[in-house]
């Protein structure tokens, strides 16, 4: 580092460009969308596990778990682990196919892109419907 | 002084920087794979339980399909968590703060795939 007493007083070493360098693209905020549903998986996994313990202890402890999973925030938080599985998935398909060596060229990326936003949502409305209709 | 014929440049040569290789790049993709239709199968569950009463949960967690496939969607979903997380938290993170977290990560991944794992068992053999 800087203070290292052994290092010679230089300029600072060249940094690559970086996010505040760039014109915003699609893709870029696809990126960050990703590790952001990444994330938001985490919570989701917290809230199966709430299910099945609740699940796995007695009726009383159930219902407190459903009562909440009913409830507003419980909803919201629902449907946020929904969209975030979804659209994380066809992320997770575009890096596939990105892997493959397919999809990294300009009008394919771009499309790319709009498909994983387009069907996450898509998906998350159609899961919805299933889930309010279907019994 | 070395004790090994190999040189340091055949030590490190496709290792990169971390010293680990692709290791997790190859685990979180393999994993993601499985997750494809882990996850469908879990929407698929959950919506066959969602209007469902505590027995009426309880019976369909009770079988052996749903449970094997929500076990392996958690198990395999929190390997790829863990290795995802601690990438953002490698890039996020920086001083003291960041191996505390990367501690907890860890914790977290193990305690909750324990939890899951304990609680499908209990639904099924309880």
């Amino acid at each position: 580092m800087a203070s290292s007493p052994s290092a010679p007083k230089t300029r600072p070493r060249p940094l690559s460009p970086h996010l505040e360098i760039y014109r915003p693209t699609l893709t870029m905020a696809m990126s960050i969308v990703h590790r952001i549903t990444g994330v938001g998986l985490y919570i989701g996994v917290l809230l199966l596990a709430w299910f099945l313990i609740a699940l796995s202890s007695d009726a009383t402890t159930f219902a407190t778990f459903s009562s909440f999973i009913r409830s507003f925030v419980g909803q919201l938080l629902l449907l946020g682990f929904t969209w975030s599985l979804f659209h994380h998935m066809l992320g997770g398909v575009r890096h596939a196919l990105w892997d493959s060596g397919i999809g990294l060229d300009h009008p394919l990326r771009e499309r790319l892109a709009q498909a994983t936003l387009i069907g996450g949502i898509a998906l998350t409305i159609i899961t919805w419907i299933i889930g309010y209709t279907v019994r | 002084m070395p004790t090994s014929f190999r040189t340091p440049l055949g030590r490190v040569r496709a290792l990169g920087a971390a010293r680990l290789g692709t290791e997790d790049f190859w685990r979180i993709r393999v994993t993601s794979l499985a997750l494809i239709p882990l996850s469908i199968a879990f929407v698929i569950i959950v919506l066959t339980v969602v209007h469902k009463d505590y027995n009426g949960a309880r019976a369909v967690m009770s079988e052996p399909l749903p449970a094997v496939l929500v076990l392996l969607f958690v198990l395999a979903g929190l390997y790829h968590t863990e290795i995802g997380m601690r990438s953002v938290i490698v890039d996020y993170v920086h001083g003291a703060l960041r191996e505390w977290a990367l501690i907890a990560n860890s914790c977290a991944a193990v305690a909750l795939g324990l939890a899951c794992a304990y609680a499908v068992l209990r639904i099924g053999f309880v």
